[in-house]
């Protein structure tokens, strides 16, 4: 990684992000399955170059709100402004989004049919319209930096789960995102695999990206966040700074769960 | 970030080799496998029996002495081509040539073929002279005919036995090509055209006595051009093996490609015009119609494809194909209405297709080089044609059977996906419409669209216009293709992930895009099986064209030749041969699709 000069390690400690700007907004965000309700006012500010990670049971809305951000589900009140780009129906605005957000998946979703370097190419040539030769060496060098350039020219298939994670991620890196969001990025990797992807989002931390996570990996979360939400029942119960949320968590729930999970 | 990611590599594991698999000898095999247990052992007698019962029939069926063999063999050249005047001849074997030649070029840059253990290739002989042994037991010969087949059988064994001595027991070192092998059977069989006296045969509706059958080795005119053709096909793959090793991979398998694409169409007009190209025409009518849309339509998609064009682009594209669909109101040359659709066509890809200056320029030459195309056909088809058959009707037989069913599968592919497209969008009129249509046509019988198309849409034309039979027929099939095809990608396209949708679709792509790069190649990879299933369907069924009076293969075996005065009552004998024809085409075509899925699964999932 070359610029992880830029900032500081975060390791938990309290930034002072009171001065950067707001990349994502939300408030009030509500959305209901049918008669239930996945969302219930939901708000939130998450500034530049923050990294908050969402805890939180299954069910309580995690995964529905984070894919809310790019729009790949849809709120039905409240607003979300990302990067100053209100979320509506408006397809300009839901590219523009996307385009600006990257996304890595609990499942991969790489493409299978196409090798790791036209997974990484693809979106810089047809939706940033970039040639060919600038994208492919670009793609070289993030593949490089996950750590997997020698795989470059196989096909999905053929490579370990952490390896696939982590060729998501220099997917969605190859967008030039400002914004990064993991939805359970580790949940369907052994054991044994999930050190090389969280290594690989500690160093894009690190550098300085806005991240927002979903995940159960509380070691990640105690050494990488500046901020913790936890999420039940479609509310966030709490937020606050890593180190108060661990050591002084003031709510009941979040107290059982932390119990529970540490 | 060198620290990151202890790979996991699994290359250098300790591999402990598999257990040798130690080879039954026949007794065992036998023992293991078909007489396992009582039941079993009746089983195999029973099926046995059975299978000699049926064999034997149909032995004593080809080889009977009444069977008018010479019926088939007199009428060859009214099999494949029907009366197509000999004169002109040489346009079917430049045809045929256009098509080896493709095929051999393409075999060899798409790397067919596949190497073989030569042991095996003697176990296939050997087998096949087991066969042979076992025909010529059971098929009601004469003794001397019984002796000569036997020593042909046991020739084929000897060789086969010969081959495996070579390759070595045991040893799977030796191999040897698929394609050597194809290309020395293949020669075999010419060769047998110069040497073996199969006799003279023709059938020569000017003449009396009509037939002619002379001892002796084929007519001049059936070996030399099919040697010709050998030679081209091998020549074509030498010269793809070049193609492939000096030019770049990509742009040459799409340059094939369209070729193929492009093929059907030209060789139509090849086979059934001459083309004058009346340059009076050309260049009063042609010519201009050409400029205007070139450096119109080329103008036009350089806005549509600058990044800064936006939503005026797309309301600008649709406003173009509603114009395209304008013209077809008002009379006006057909040519100017099919530039239109096509201009439409590329002005609603511009935004998905084009990006920077040099994507730019390779889209609008793509679009000046199609249009160049098709203004060619269309002017070429346009001028008189100078091959005139008897009849009015141009080809028939064979040929007109791979005329409709390739000239419906190409047409109907693109429009098949369109609908399954349609049908699985989320715009409630494409929907309904596409829904509305398949259900439509999958209700209605094959044969009802067909006489619908060939009878009465004729009647509703306006005045002026009119449709040839087999363009009716043609457009019956491709409706009707389409209508299949669309359910079968739209099963594909229900296997594609939700996870495949939102990863297109969070990295920004539009729903072209995804549709396009994501979603059609993996539905299309898993519909394989029924997409050829539905080709070898559409091969078959233009056997429907006998029907409605077209003279396709089957109706030439089933009312033509029974019906020649020499052959009277030889239905039989003909329909075993146009069965045979059907089959071994469909069989093949059932070949290439295992070897494409063999090819597409490899290494991918």
């Amino acid at each position: 990684m070359t610029d992880t000069t830029a900032t500081e390690p975060t390791g938990g400690q309290t930034r002072d992000l009171s001065g950067a700007r707001d990349m994502i907004v939300c408030e009030d965000v509500s959305k209901w399955y049918g008669d239930f309700q996945a969302l219930d006012k939901v708000s939130a500010t998450i500034k530049e170059q923050e990294v908050v990670v969402v805890l939180g049971p299954s069910g309580s809305g995690k995964s529905t709100w984070i894919r809310c951000i790019n729009r790949l589900e849809i709120h039905q009140e409240g607003r979300i402004v990302v990067d100053d780009v209100e979320l509506t129906n408006d397809l300009r605005n839901i590219e523009k989004v996307r385009s600006e957000v990257g996304m890595v998946f609990q499942q991969f979703n790489l493409f299978p049919h196409l090798t790791i370097l036209d997974n990484v190419t693809l979106a810089p040539i047809w939706v940033r319209k970039k040639p060919r030769a600038e994208a492919e060496s670009q793609a070289m060098s993030l593949l490089e930096r996950v750590g997997i350039p020698e795989q470059a020219h196989k096909y999905p298939g053929q490579l370990s789960g952490g390896q696939q994670q982590r060729v998501a991620i220099a997917r969605a890196l190859a967008m030039e995102p400002r914004i990064m969001l993991f939805d359970e990025p580790t949940s369907a990797l052994d054991p044994e695999m999930i050190k090389e992807v969280l290594d690989v989002m500690k160093s894009l931390a690190l550098s300085g990206m806005t991240m927002m996570v979903v995940t159960h990996e509380m070691g990640f979360a105690k050494e990488v966040a500046d901020r913790l939400f936890f999420m039940e029942g479609g509310q966030i119960v709490e937020q606050n700074t890593t180190d108060l949320f661990f050591s002084n968590p003031k709510e009941d729930r979040t107290k059982l769960f932390l119990s529970q999970i540490l | 970030m060198s620290e990151i990611s202890s790979d996991v590599s699994m290359a250098n594991m300790p591999v402990a080799a598999p257990p040798e698999i130690s080879k039954l000898s026949p007794r065992e095999w036998m023992k293991e496998n078909l007489f396992s247990s009582p039941f079993n052992s009746l089983l195999t007698v029973f099926t046995t029996l059975f299978l000699l019962v049926v064999f034997r029939g149909l032995l004593s069926f080809i080889f009977n002495p009444i069977r008018q063999w010479n019926s088939t063999a007199t009428n060859l050249q009214l099999f494949m081509t029907r009366a197509y005047p000999d004169e002109q001849y040489i346009r079917i074997w430049f045809c045929v040539a256009v098509i080896l030649i493709l095929t051999g070029v393409s075999m060899a840059v798409w790397q067919a073929g596949s190497t073989m253990p030569i042991a095996t290739l003697g176990h296939k002989l050997l087998g096949t002279g087991a066969l042979l042994a076992l025909l010529a037991l059971l098929a009601p010969f004469s003794t001397s005919a019984t002796i000569q087949w036997l020593a042909g059988a046991l020739a084929v064994a000897a060789v086969g036995e010969a081959v495996r001595r070579y390759a070595g027991r045991g040893r799977n070192g030796r191999t040897v090509s698929t394609l050597t092998v194809l290309v020395v059977v293949l020669a075999g069989l010419v060769t047998s055209l110069w040497v073996v006296p199969y006799g003279h045969h023709s059938y020569i509706a000017k003449r009396v006595p009509r037939v002619l059958a002379e001892p002796g080795t084929v007519a001049l005119t059936t070996k030399l051009p099919w040697t010709i053709m050998l030679i081209v096909a091998v020549a074509a793959y030498l010269a793809g093996g070049l193609i492939r090793d000096r030019l770049p991979t990509n742009p040459t398998r799409a340059a094939l490609l369209a070729l193929w694409l492009l093929a059907p169409f030209f060789l139509v007009y090849l086979v059934l015009r001459d083309p004058d190209f009346d340059m009076g025409h050309v260049f009063s009518t042609d010519l201009p119609i050409f400029l205007a849309y070139a450096i119109g339509g080329a103008s036009l998609l350089s806005w549509l494809t600058r990044p800064s064009t936006g939503e005026t682009g797309r309301i600008v594209a649709v406003v173009v194909l509603v114009v395209g669909f304008c013209t077809f109101l008002t009379p006006m040359r057909q040519v100017v209405r099919l530039d239109m659709l096509l201009l439409a066509v590329f002005a609603l890809a511009a935004p998905t297709f084009a990006g920077g200056p040099r994507a730019r320029r390779r889209y609008i030459f793509g679009w000046l080089g199609i249009l160049g195309v098709m203004s060619w056909l269309i002017t070429a088809i346009n001028t008189p044609s100078t091959v005139t058959v008897p009849g009015g009707f141009f080809i028939g037989g064979f040929s007109i059977t791979v005329f409709v069913a390739v000239l419906a599968l190409v047409i109907s592919f693109p429009l098949g996906i369109a609908l399954a497209l349609a049908r699985t969008s989320s715009m409630p009129i494409f929907r309904q419409l596409a829904t509305g249509f398949i259900e439509v046509v999958r209700g209605v019988p094959l044969i009802t669209v067909l006489i619908f198309f060939s009878i009465m849409v004729p009647l509703f034309l306006p005045r002026g216009m009119h449709l040839g039979e087999v363009a009716a027929v043609v457009i019956g099939y491709v409706l009707f293709s389409s209508a299949y095809l669309a359910e079968n990608v739209r099963g594909g396209l229900q296997s594609v992930t939700r996870g495949q949708h939102e990863a297109a679709e969070a990295v920004g792509m539009t729903t072209a895009q995804k549709t396009v790069f994501i979603v059609l190649p993996q539905a299309l990879r898993v519909s394989i099986p029924p997409l050829v299933g539905h080709c070898i369907g559409v091969f078959k069924e233009t056997s429907l064209l006998a029907i409605i009076g077209v003279f396709d293969l089957l109706y030439i075996g089933r009312i033509v030749i029974p019906g020649q005065t020499e052959f009277m009552g030889s239905t039989r004998e003909n329909l075993f041969f146009v069965s045979v024809i059907y089959w071994i085409f469909a069989y093949q075509m059932s070949k290439a699709s295992q070897r494409l899925e063999r090819r597409t699964g490899l290494g991918e999932r």
